[in-house]
């Protein structure tokens, strides 16, 4: 509370249950400003060229969201011990009601995943909206697609069966041909020299609790940054045009009328300078 | 000028700035000087000395949890591979051995030939998929990326940068060995008039050169020697 006083002819809805709903929103709203900035991070000024590429960050968050409530919801039923793993994956798309739906928008949407956040990664490279201030943004966004492949790599491995083994035995190998530390690195990844049931559990950790974990804090900031800095105009933009448009004119004039090194500001008072021809008195 | 308040204030017209007899006021030195340990400071460290400590507590158990079992070497034992009579001469046998871990089985191809017996591991040297033996080339195939290695197990196409590793094996009969070690590291030379009650044993994985040299086993992938083994110094 505390706000200045409003003068309003509205004195709010009439219909009780309208009434009791706005009343819990003031409620929570007086005590956490969550409405507040509800509407900061939604009814943000965006450029006027904004297309549908801008969707594409959008997208790539609901997919994230998707993939994270059809894991809960995997992880329900799924075991991850290297005798029963495959079986309860038998189990999730035979047997439970609507498993094959719920582990097939899982799978599915990793590709999806990948897909769109490569497309979000170009669509901001070619609008050059990685440039100052949204470097970190850029930068947040690295560590978020390194992560996401690290969860397709975790993941892949959970199903036990023949060609997740053997995939993941080849792609920690590739991991160990690194350079000094690649051996060391694989052997925490495989949690020892040889893939085994510690593995599976391992990678289970890491795709369920570990990964999640970071990817949400930086899903947070990558938000955080991108509602305060705003979206970017798009380098082909109206404005932008416009400005540059001004300045090539402001200089092309103070080259005509052979100015010495640029403009000269008369005006008293610096907020409005003013440009004077060469030969005037000042 | 001469703003000895610190309010920001300029000073009033006609006030002497002068030098002046009487010293001011000493400023509070300590706080000013960064190098001087103030209560505050001091209290400050230890706090944050104690919090480094608990955070430590903490976070070395549960790195060293993770960490520490997986980059130990590999125990190994010597695994009894079945009796010599099982192995023709002149034939590579195809069989599956447990390893050191429960779960870590492997297969291991026991080629016994000019009275000598190598065991060689089925784990293609280039990324580790299980390599298939050819009875008709006598010769070893890699299905995944198309590496191919000859009866010993050196490398004749593909991406394999070494050859295939091997086994230590030795036959024994009654506790006490048959036979001696081979001209090859790791090769066993088992006399004609071998025991009936003759077993052989399979050991400790290693790596060789295309020359059979024997090094430390290193993982697929990895060189052993020319300049690129130095990528890999542990």
């Amino acid at each position: 509370m505390g706000s200045a006083p409003v003068t309003t002819k509205d004195i709010g809805p009439k219909n009780p249950v309208a009434k009791a709903g706005e009343a819990a929103v003031d409620y929570v709203e007086d005590r956490t400003g969550a409405r507040t900035g509800l509407r900061w991070f939604l009814f943000r000024n965006i450029p006027a060229e904004t297309s549908w590429f801008q969707t594409l960050g959008f997208a790539a968050m609901a997919v994230f969201g998707l993939q994270a409530i059809t894991g809960i919801f995997l992880a329900m039923y799924y075991k991850p011990e290297a005798t029963t793993a495959y079986d309860s994956i038998r189990h999730i798309t035979e047997e439970v009601t609507w498993g094959w739906l719920v582990r097939g928008m899982h799978k599915w949407g990793a590709t999806a995943m990948i897909v769109i956040v490569f497309l979000h990664m170009g669509r901001v490279f070619i609008f050059g909206a990685y440039k100052y201030p949204r470097e970190l943004t850029w930068v947040t966004g690295a560590i978020l697609l390194i992560m996401t492949m690290f969860m397709g790599l975790t993941g892949y491995l959970l199903v036990w069966d023949e060609k997740a083994y053997w995939a993941t035995v080849v792609a920690i190998n590739i991991t160990a041909s690194a350079p000094i530390l690649g051996p060391y690195v694989a052997d925490v990844l495989r949690a020892g020299p040889e893939m085994g049931p510690d593995t599976l559990s391992r990678f289970y950790s890491i795709h369920m609790l570990v990964i999640p974990g970071g990817m949400a804090t930086f899903i947070g900031i990558h938000l955080f940054l991108v509602a305060k800095l705003g979206i970017a105009e798009p380098p082909w933009s109206k404005r932008a045009y416009r400005a540059r448009r001004a300045e090539e004119e402001a200089r092309r004039a103070a080259a005509r009328e052979r100015l010495p090194y640029g403009r000269r500001e008369v005006s008293a008072d610096p907020a409005t300078p003013e440009t004077v021809t060469a030969g005037s008195d000042s | 000028m001469a703003d000895t308040q610190g309010n920001g204030a300029p000073s009033p017209g006609g006030q002497y700035s002068g030098p002046r007899a009487v010293d001011p006021a000493p400023p509070d030195t300590h706080r000013q000087d960064p190098d001087y340990i103030t209560r505050t400071r001091f209290l400050s460290g230890v706090a944050v000395a104690g919090g480094a400590v608990l955070t430590a507590a903490i976070l070395v158990p549960l790195v060293g949890f993770a960490v520490a079992d997986t980059v130990k070497d590999e125990e190994w034992r010597w695994v009894d591979a079945g009796p010599l009579s099982d192995f023709a001469p002149g034939e590579t046998a195809s069989l599956a051995i447990s390893g050191p871990n429960p779960e870590a089985d492997r297969r291991v191809f026991v080629r016994y030939k000019d009275n000598q017996i190598i065991a060689i591991w089925n784990r293609c040297a280039h990324l580790g998929c299980p390599v298939q033996y050819i009875q008709a080339g006598d010769n070893y195939i890699c299905p995944c990326h198309g590496g191919a290695y000859d009866s010993l197990g050196r490398t004749t196409a593909g991406p394999p940068p070494r050859p295939l590793d091997r086994f230590d094996v030795k036959v024994v009969a009654d506790g006490e060995d048959v036979g001696r070690p081979g001209d090859v590291p790791g090769s066993w030379r088992v006399p004609r008039n071998a025991p009936d009650g003759a077993r052989v044993l399979i050991g400790k994985a290693f790596s060789i050169d295309v020359d059979q040299n024997p090094y430390r086993l290193h993982g697929p992938g990895e060189e052993v020697d020319g300049v690129l083994a130095n990528l890999y110094p542990f």
